[in-house]
């Protein structure tokens, strides 16, 4: 089994499309678009998170655009928007200008913890839904708002390790395991992750992908950390195909318990 | 030709299109997005989209964010 192998036979699929990668990274954060280029590469994702923006007259500057690798999907988020109709503008804009016609739904009304409200995403979501997007909403790990984002129609559930840029990592475990378990959708870990531990973390319970941002942008040397979580995904992954043993209370010996050579007695 | 874009007003000549605009701010129609008067534009029609007197447009486009 080689390592390109499994990630090969293995793919995320989301909406139909394929995804060697189950690493989708955010583009903000870092020091500079150069940087951000080479932690893109490094990190092997396809799939890459943008926000939509005014153009500042007075700076018009240079277009992220110009600086991400071919071949990377950008997938527009609605970060900012507070309520549905916001966010259905925001996307209703990306789509006409070109992106693709892929959304990252959130809708945060809580500036200090950056927490997603359900029910406008869900109204969010089914309008979207309806007018031919494929939506991958951000959300709390609340089991029942799954299922009433995969009957309108969404491609994935996006829910929180932890508040985003917090690094605290798989905070909110059980919900999510509960999530992963009754699935119909891709489940992607996306937020608060702030360690490639906590990716292999998310990928061993079984979630289908991770999305990073903070951790790769405002680590010390941030190509070196895409790697990294490139690397954790993969290893979490195999780890949850290859099956992980039962925990167990007591000690279970690795060596024969018989034939000790210090056994003087048959 | 006066217009309001991202909240400032602008001179521009008549019969100005959407791809005029952009030509003027600089920037390559590639992923500049455009609302105008709270309907976004097709990026195709942007050469074809003649602009009004008044007409309030939105100009943007995608930054770095996760």
């Amino acid at each position: 089994m080689t390592e390109k192998g499994v990630s090969v036979r293995d793919p995320l699929v989301i909406a139909g499309r394929e995804f060697r990668s189950r690493l989708i990274t955010g583009t903000g954060k870092y020091p500079s678009f150069e940087v951000m280029r080479e932690a893109v590469v490094a990190s092997e994702c396809e799939m890459v998170t943008v926000a939509i923006r005014r153009i500042d007259l007075d700076a018009v500057g240079e277009a992220i655009t110009d600086w991400l690798p071919e071949g990377v999907m950008l997938l527009p988020n609605t970060a900012g928007c507070q309520t549905a109709e916001e966010a259905v503008r925001v996307a209703r804009l990306a789509r006409a200008g070109g992106l693709p016609d892929w959304i990252k739904l959130e809708v945060i009304p809580d500036p200090r913890y950056l927490l997603p409200d359900g029910e406008e995403t869900l109204r969010a979501a089914a309008q979207l839904v309806e007018e031919g997007f494929t939506v991958l909403p951000y959300v709390l790990p609340d089991p029942v708002l799954q299922r009433k984002l995969e009957q309108v129609g969404c491609a994935t559930v996006m829910p929180l390790a932890a508040p985003i840029g917090s690094g605290r990592g798989l905070k909110l475990r059980h919900a999510i395991e509960i999530m992963v378990e009754q699935a119909q959708v891709p489940v992607i870990v996306d937020a608060g992750l702030g360690a490639p531990s906590h990716a292999a973390e998310c990928m061993e319970m079984g979630a289908d992908g991770v999305l990073v941002n903070t951790a790769i942008g405002m680590a010390g040397d941030p190509p070196a950390m895409a790697r990294a979580f490139a690397l954790a995904v993969e290893a979490g992954r195999m780890a949850y195909l290859a099956g992980i043993i039962e925990e167990s209370k007591e000690a279970r010996p690795s060596s024969p318990i018989t034939g000790l050579v210090t056994q003087e007695r048959a | 030709m006066k217009v309001i874009v991202n909240n400032r007003e602008l001179e521009l000549q008549p019969q100005a299109t959407v791809e005029t605009l952009l030509g003027e701010l600089g920037l390559q129609p590639r992923y500049a997005l455009v609302e105008r008067n709270g309907e976004p534009v097709e990026r195709s029609r942007y050469g074809q989209v003649e602009l009004r007197e008044g007409d309030r447009l939105v100009v943007a486009r995608p930054v770095a964010g996760g």
